[in-house]
């Protein structure tokens, strides 16, 4: 071990040389992480760095492949997240893990009533004084009564705080291990003020591993910070001597490879102008923004989570209202709002669920990919099973679909298969434009490259794309101009020709 | 008018101008989560006050309210308990069909030998608490929406009942519990007094047990009750056994009110028991109303129809009413952010 012998007595929870592989995909290859006493440990990564994998080991909602969780120095199994509190170890999820129709109260001691219950029925009136004690001790006025869904989102967390908390010391744990899983993403400056107070209270008998984007949050608020690259400890450093800019870098890393992305194939010349966007905003979401796309090029919209991004998108695809503003598509307006107005003009949408948004899953290859093109398939005001065979089997071998027949339902193919049908349904409805949202996301390296190179092939083609990567380097490397956002403005434009792209340490500095 | 709109509440606005404890007194009222129902009640009373002449409210038809009342409240009550967890038990008519004809074979009448006295309410009680266990498990075990397992379990034991019964009516002989039916204590009807006091023990048993608290848990995210340790499958079960066996204490009562056992008893319950729950406020998205609720809801639905009676309103009409209520109650109830698609 790297940690001298005085700290290392100090550990109380380590994960020595934890892997994880999903199917096709290490998510964590051989991960070390030590959480002492008293300590807020920051956990910083890009999207799929293997940060949340990581956490749902260490409260065992995924069991790792090798390697082993020390609780103070004895090998323990994480089972389920019972087990884990019961070990003292629980985590904030970003979602939120409370019962929204049940009270503060009843959520505190959800399955836990025992210690109120005589003869089998419980004293609400004692359990309403522990639970104002508990929320007193972390400074939280509530009406412990009220239920779940009606208090904040900054009461919501410091409740299942408090709730963490009360179970480790129900097991006798005196030193627990809170994670906190992008807790101020859902806060307000002035909360997030108080999340902060709160957690360096909570320094004082309990450990906390703190996980955010905002790389200024995790480098003042923690005392130690973890990097994690592509499932990899990339770095440990304390937070005194920490650079923002320096966590950046490594964030993003150096193994950038140009024909990663295929480059070589990127369009050069400029074709038509196929979507304008003028002054689009929405009120408090982001504030109105222009842009273009033209034919065959790739934009990519860059920027935190909050950005306006996604919103933009949906926007785009008609699935939200623009307050202000115009989307035109090859010179023709566009109502905002009306998906069906979009798709029946040429704007297609890749969601980044492909699972319940992309995919009728319970239906075969051929009747997804043939889904928007009915019309076309008819003979005699009737679907004619003869052309429907012959669009699905041309648009599959097209996009190099990997599927054992037409009929085989969508549920039974992988990730990348599955996207690859998503995208041949826009294609076979010859879409002009397709908004993609995370397209590479859950997919495994191989697929990955395939649908790179399937993009770049629907750029010759003409098919204008705006797109929403999973990491900064997908998005230099597939786009060909990207758009940064910050806190629902748009920054910049940046340009990313082929062989003259922008590096990711550059970049990441326009948006945090 | 539901629970949900209740306790968000048009209250906050007026929360600094009123005094404290008016403020926690209507807190206390609204978080009761009947507070709509009551008023629902007061303005069918009221128009029906008004339209009759006052007739409506004399003494006579208020024990004949509370009197018809009190059965459809315990079926409402035997059906809840799996609405809150956001299932749905229609075995009603199924259950209530079997036990007339048990009830026909087993009490004294002229036809048989047997007579087994007071003994027929737990009997009753355990077949209906096995129809509830056999849909539970159905439900958890097998993974069948309760919707279709129950309703199929419900048309199994209407044709075990037709069967079995031979559909014939059997007039009893032993009349002891039909007479506790109609009895009155003090001009008040008995059995509206013990379904008060049944709903009272069915409500504390939700607010204070174990059973009561899951079941609200997973009526509110069954994914998070689990993650929070709760044994979501054991206690869907317990729900639909008691459910059960709630639907066979009505149905015994039921018959003995009637004063005569036939299979074809339970036909007509499934539509009232229903309207009653969702009239009452428990929400068919789960995770909201309790026995109070169920009991408040057939009242009104009572009340109601007692009124249209009492107005002389064409029968017809007054089903097309009831459904009216039904659809409106749902509308009002029904938490549309917890659905994705309406089905």
């Amino acid at each position: 071990m790297n940690v001298s012998n005085g700290a290392e007595e100090d550990v109380i929870l380590a994960l020595r040389g934890i892997t994880k592989i999903f199917p096709g995909v290490v998510a964590l290859d051989r991960v070390e992480l030590a959480i002492r006493r008293n300590e807020v440990v920051g956990l910083v990564g890009e999207n799929g760095a293997g940060k949340s994998v990581l956490m749902k080991i260490l409260i065992g909602l995924l069991q790792p492949d090798e390697g082993r969780v020390l609780l103070e120095g004895i090998p323990i199994t994480l089972r389920d997240p019972s087990d884990a509190i019961r070990h003292g170890i629980g985590m904030v999820f970003q979602e939120g893990s409370l019962v929204p129709n049940l009270s503060v109260t009843e959520n505190l001691f959800l399955c836990h009533e025992n210690g109120f219950s005589r003869l089998g029925f419980f004293s609400l009136r004692s359990m309403r004084e522990a639970a104002r004690e508990l929320l007193g001790e972390l400074g939280l006025q509530v009406d412990v009564s009220e239920p779940v869904a009606e208090i904040g989102p900054s009461a919501r967390q410091m409740v299942e705080i408090a709730r963490l908390l009360w179970l480790s010391r129900l097991y006798g744990r005196d030193n627990p291990v809170l994670i906190l899983d992008e807790p101020t993403t859902v806060l307000a400056d002035k909360e997030r003020e108080t999340l902060f107070r709160i957690l360096r209270e909570l320094k004082k008998r309990a450990s906390v591993v703190f996980i955010s984007h905002r790389i200024q949050e995790v480098v003042e608020n923690s005392d130690r910070i973890y990097v994690l690259k592509d499932g990899k400890n990339v770095t440990e450093m304390g937070a005194a001597d920490a650079r923002i800019v320096r966590i950046e870098q490594l964030m993003v890393g150096h193994s950038f490879s140009a024909d990663r992305f295929h480059e070589d194939e990127q369009r050069t010349e400029r074709g038509r102008e196929i979507l304008r966007i003028e002054d689009l905003g929405r009120t408090g979401i982001f504030e109105p923004l222009s842009f273009t796309v033209r034919e065959g090029e790739i934009v990519s919209l860059i920027g935190l989570v909050g950005s306006g991004k996604e919103e933009i998108c949906r926007c785009i695809a008609g699935l939200e209202r623009a307050d202000t503003g115009s989307i035109s598509l090859d010179g023709r307006k566009l109502p905002t709002g009306s998906p069906d107005v979009a798709v029946r003009a040429g704007i297609g949408h890749i969601p980044i669920d492909r699972r319940s948004e992309g995919l009728a899953l319970m239906m075969s290859v051929a009747d997804n990919v043939n889904l928007l093109v009915l019309d076309r398939l008819k003979r005699a005001g009737l679907l004619s099973p003869a052309q429907e065979r012959k669009n699905a089997q041309h648009w599959v071998s097209e996009c190099q679909i990997k599927t054992p027949s037409i009929s085989t339902m969508c549920a039974n193919l992988s990730g990348g298969n599955q996207q690859k049908t998503v995208m041949s349904k826009w294609l076979s409805s010859q879409v002009r434009l397709l908004i993609l949202d995370h397209p590479t996301r859950g997919i495994d390296v191989g697929a990955k490259d395939e649908i790179y190179k399937l993009l770049r092939r629907l750029a010759q083609q003409g098919i204008g794309m705006v797109i929403m990567c999973d990491t900064l380097e997908e998005d230099i490397g597939l786009s060909d101009r990207m758009l940064v956002l910050k806190d629902g403005r748009l920054v910049r434009e940046v340009d990313t020709p082929p062989q003259k792209k922008p590096s990711p340490q550059s970049i990441i500095s326009l948006i945090v | 008018m539901t629970t949900v709109t209740a306790r968000s509440g048009g209250l906050t606005p007026l929360r600094e101008r009123l005094p404290g404890s008016i403020v926690s007194a209507a807190t206390w009222f609204w978080r009761g989560g009947v507070a709509a129902q009551v008023l629902t009640l007061a303005i069918v009373i009221g128009i029906f006050a008004v339209g009759t002449g006052g007739k409506y409210l004399s003494w006579s038809n208020i024990q004949v309210i509370l009197s018809l009342a009190a059965i459809p409240a315990i079926f409402a009550i035997g059906l809840h308990p799996t609405i809150v967890p956001g299932g749905i038990d229609l075995s009603v008519q199924g259950v209530a069909s079997l036990v007339a004809v048990f009830v026909g074979l087993l009490l004294k009448n002229q036809y048989n030998a047997h007579d087994v006295g007071f003994w027929i309410i737990p009997l009753c009680m355990l077949i209906g608490a096995v129809a509830g266990a056999v849909n539970g498990l159905l439900n958890t075990a097998l993974r069948i929406p309760s919707f279709i397992a129950s309703l199929g379990m419900g048309w199994i034991l209407y044709g075990l009942a037709v069967y079995m019964g031979k559909a014939v009516n059997v007039p009893l002989l032993d009349t002891r519990i039909g007479k506790f039916t109609s009895a009155t204590l003090w001009g008040v009807p008995l059995i509206a007094i013990a379904v008060v006091v049944f709903t009272s023990i069915v409500q504390v048993i939700e607010d204070r047990t174990r059973l009561g608290r899951y079941m609200y848990a997973i009526g509110g995210d069954e994914v998070i009750a689990k993650q929070a340790g709760v044994n979501v499958g054991m206690t869907k079960v317990a729900l639909f056994t008691v459910a059960g066996a709630v639907y066979g204490l009505a149905s015994v009562l039921l018959t003995c009110r009637l004063g005569i056992a036939t299979s074809r008893m339970g036909l007509t319950l499934l539509f009232p028991t229903v309207t009653a729950v969702a009239v009452g406020g428990v929400a068919l998205t789960g995770g909201i109303g309790g026995a109070k609720n169920a009991a408040l809801g057939a009242l009104i639905v009572t009340a109601l129809n007692d009124g249209l009676i009492l107005m002389h309103v064409s029968p017809y009409i007054q089903q097309a009413v009831n459904g009216v209520v039904l659809i409106g109650a749902v509308a009002l109830t029904i938490d549309r952010k917890k659905l994705g698609f309406i089905k």
